[in-house]
């Protein structure tokens, strides 16, 4: 068990994050806003961290305090949210692919900036990142709370009047707003509650990482985000938090079952070399055969109802 | 309610199995060979440096079995690939620690991956060597990184040197640089403060992506202000295109490419166009040392063609552990030792010792830079039609 943790301590960490990743990318999705946005606030997020803990903070010997890298991750909140709001206001006015390209746009802007500022060290990116735990496998004491809490709170979010606000505009936007439902409010709300949690999951990364450059959360990522998204299940929060782990560990399942003994060579060299093209296959069988995601709320129920 | 409790106190019981330490106290099993990871890219945009790597540490691997391995015990290696990115970095070497608990590693493909998984081998004590990586501060990672990779600061300004030895009375200098590859940023500073050092002057500083393939706006611009040398920064296929493009737009001058340049791909590109382009290089095929010869052979009959250099730095990579290793099998039985005590023994070693590898002769700094003895100048030398291009070593 100690022996399987250490190994794959960052890939379980790295799952954590993808599930906080798929989250981010669904909240918008709530409102039947197709946004590839995420990925830049979780870039902007990291540079927040990298460049306050390497910069801003006193870098003494020893691991870095837990309570600045929770600071680093509420500033990272703050500053996610208000460009979230900024960018969410005109933004959101624009509806379907158009808004899907706006926010793809969004993403560039904020990569070409990073590639261009000094602060940011360019291509080579900011590395030297202190670390806060001993080992990467104790990212989890941040990482699974805080995945746990926003799974808490999109659980509650759903069966409130902003969650119902929300399904409303993604069933009919015009019904909505004529039950009095501002559709442009709650569409911002949602876009900005993605985008903080991006941030903060960006935050998280940077330490995790050890470095961060404008390779992060690029729009390579954001397909790789709404594909989990999209695989997992787009209608519950449960499907982005499934498809968001299965995805990150996918390649690295694929790696590991490889090794195992007794396999034809044929098919351990298909497993090691071309898990890349495995990976892609059950992509595509999985929009196919699961046009809806993994889980669906009819799935959720059906649970439920054996369960009573 | 029951249930909640159940998977709260199952969390709990998770969390606290987490900060368990690990540690590997039993003695490595190197019967069956002495495990030396590989973490190069096999896969991603990156693969093609990658495989250059691997295929110059497997011949290594050949070589040094062939002629006893470590006193008789052959050297295994474990190939793990790590992709393109941080992430696919940091799981390979997990794996190799972990799993395949090997005694020392040899990777990653770039210095932001580097910047990103060397840490990981620093915490868990494992011997990190470099074989490709360039960027300024990777040595300084920690005590178990080094690299056989010189660094850009000292591979660079030898082309400089040599364009003003053939070209006392340049003055005035146009550099280029790809600004969206990491590398090339790096470079291009190094480029800039030799220049400027030589009291040489800076017309103009150009940017480009990798992904560009018209240069007109740039190179116009450049050769509006009359450089009489140009220094660009970039991969094979965008720097090869702006050669072309400044020779077409009619620039006479000497051109110096930069390591993004130090590949046969560029031929294709370029063309005649490349004919006498500068580009330094920290290996050469033609270096006269006996295990260069057995590793330019080994290579030339298993992929005719000559090897590139981070074949070679991979080679070296592996010499550095297999020697040190018997090196330290010396002082004592390498079989007997706990895998935690003969990975810190190997990292002490190997900063001590010197070694003539198919590079030339190094040896490390204290803090894991490598020091090497032998630079070279290459020249492009293409046939009018532009069909056979070679690196002819230009003499110092």
């Amino acid at each position: 068990m100690a022996e399987f943790l250490n190994t794959y301590g960052p890939l379980i960490v790295s799952m954590v994050l993808g599930a906080l990743l798929g989250l981010s990318l669904y909240l918008p999705l709530m409102t039947g806003q197709l946004s590839l946005a995420s990925p830049g606030f979780y870039a902007l997020g990291g540079y927040i961290a990298a460049i306050l803990s390497t910069q801003v903070f006193p870098t003494n010997e020893g691991s870095f305090p837990i309570p600045l890298l929770l600071l680093e991750m509420l500033i990272a909140a703050i500053v996610s949210g208000i460009l979230g709001v900024l960018v969410g206001i005109p933004a959101l006015r624009l509806r379907g692919i158009y808004l899907a390209l706006a926010t793809i746009a969004f993403v560039e802007i904020l990569r070409v900036l990073s590639l261009n500022l000094e602060i940011t060290g360019g291509a080579v990116g900011i590395f030297g990142i202190p670390q806060p735990f001993a080992s990467p496998i104790e990212y989890l004491w941040v990482a699974l709370p805080l995945l746990l809490i926003s799974m808490f709170l999109l659980y509650r979010l759903e069966i409130i009047r902003f969650g119902r606000a929300f399904v409303a505009i993604r069933e009919d936007e015009l019904a909505a707003g004529a039950m009095g439902i501002n559709p442009t409010y709650y569409k911002v709300l949602a876009f900005t509650l993605g985008s903080i949690l991006a941030g903060v999951a960006g935050a998280l990364s940077a330490h995790f990482l050890n470095t961060w450059n404008a390779r992060q959360g690029t729009f390579d990522a954001s397909i790789i985000y709404l594909t989990s998204v999209l695989i997992g299940g787009s209608r519950t929060f449960v499907g982005p938090v499934l498809g968001g782990m299965v995805f990150t560990a996918l390649p690295e399942i694929l790696r590991a079952v490889a090794e195992t003994p007794g396999l034809p060579i044929w098919l351990a060299q298909l497993l090691r070399d071309g898990r890349l093209i495995v990976f892609g296959v059950l992509i595509v069988l999985g929009t196919i055969f699961f046009p809806q995601g993994l889980v669906t709320p009819d799935l959720l129920k059906k649970i439920k109802r054996q369960e009573q | 309610m029951k249930k909640t409790t159940a998977f709260f106190a199952g969390l709990a019981l998770f969390l606290s199995a987490c900060t368990q330490t690990n540690s590997n106290t039993q003695t490595s099993s190197i019967s069956q060979g002495i495990p030396i990871g590989v973490a190069l890219a096999q896969t991603s945009n990156v693969a093609l440096l990658g495989q250059e790597g691997i295929q110059g540490a497997k011949i290594a691997e050949k070589y040094f079995n062939d002629k006893g391995g470590v006193d008789g015990t052959p050297i295994k290696l474990i190939v793990q690939d790590t992709g393109g990115d941080e992430t696919g970095a940091i799981n390979a070497f997990q794996i190799l620690i972990n799993q395949n608990k090997v005694v020392g590693i040899v990777g990653p493909t770039l210095s932001q991956q580097a910047f990103s998984a060397d840490p990981v081998a620093e915490r868990a004590k494992v011997p990190v060597l470099a074989a490709s990586n360039t960027a300024k501060g990777i040595p300084e990672i920690g005590d178990y990184v080094a690299r056989v990779s010189a660094p850009v600061s000292i591979v660079a300004p030898n082309s400089i040197n040599t364009a003003l030895k053939l070209n006392p009375n340049i003055k005035k200098v146009a550099v280029f640089y790809a600004q969206n590859d990491a590398f090339n940023k790096s470079e291009t500073e190094i480029f800039q403060k030799t220049l400027k050092d030589k009291g040489l002057d800076i017309v103009t500083v150009q940017k480009f992506l990798t992904t560009d393939t018209d240069f007109q706006a740039q190179a116009t611009n450049a050769i509006n202000l009359k450089p009489d040398l140009i220094v660009i920064s970039g991969l094979a296929a965008d720097g090869g295109n702006l050669v072309r493009q400044l020779r077409e737009l009619g620039y006479k001058g000497i051109i110096i490419g930069g390591n993004g340049f130090n590949t046969s791909n560029i031929f294709a590109v370029c063309k005649a166009s490349c004919n006498g382009v500068l580009v330094a290089q920290a290996y050469s095929p033609q270096h006269s040392n006996a295990v260069n010869q057995a590793f330019r052979a080994a290579y030339l009959q298993q992929y005719k063609k000559e090897p590139p250099q981070f074949s070679a730095q991979a080679f070296a990579a592996v010499q550095v552990f297999v020697e040190a290793l018997k090196a330290v099998d010396k002082r004592s039985d390498i079989a007997k030792m706990s895998l935690d005590k003969l990975r810190t023994e190997l990292n002490k070693e190997l900063l001590t010792r010197k070694y003539d590898t198919p590079l030339g002769e190094i040896a490390f700094t204290p803090v894991g830079d490598v020091i090497q003895k032998d630079f070279y100048v290459a020249q492009l030398q293409v046939d009018a039609n532009g069909n056979n291009g070679k690196f002819a070593s230009v003499p110092k």
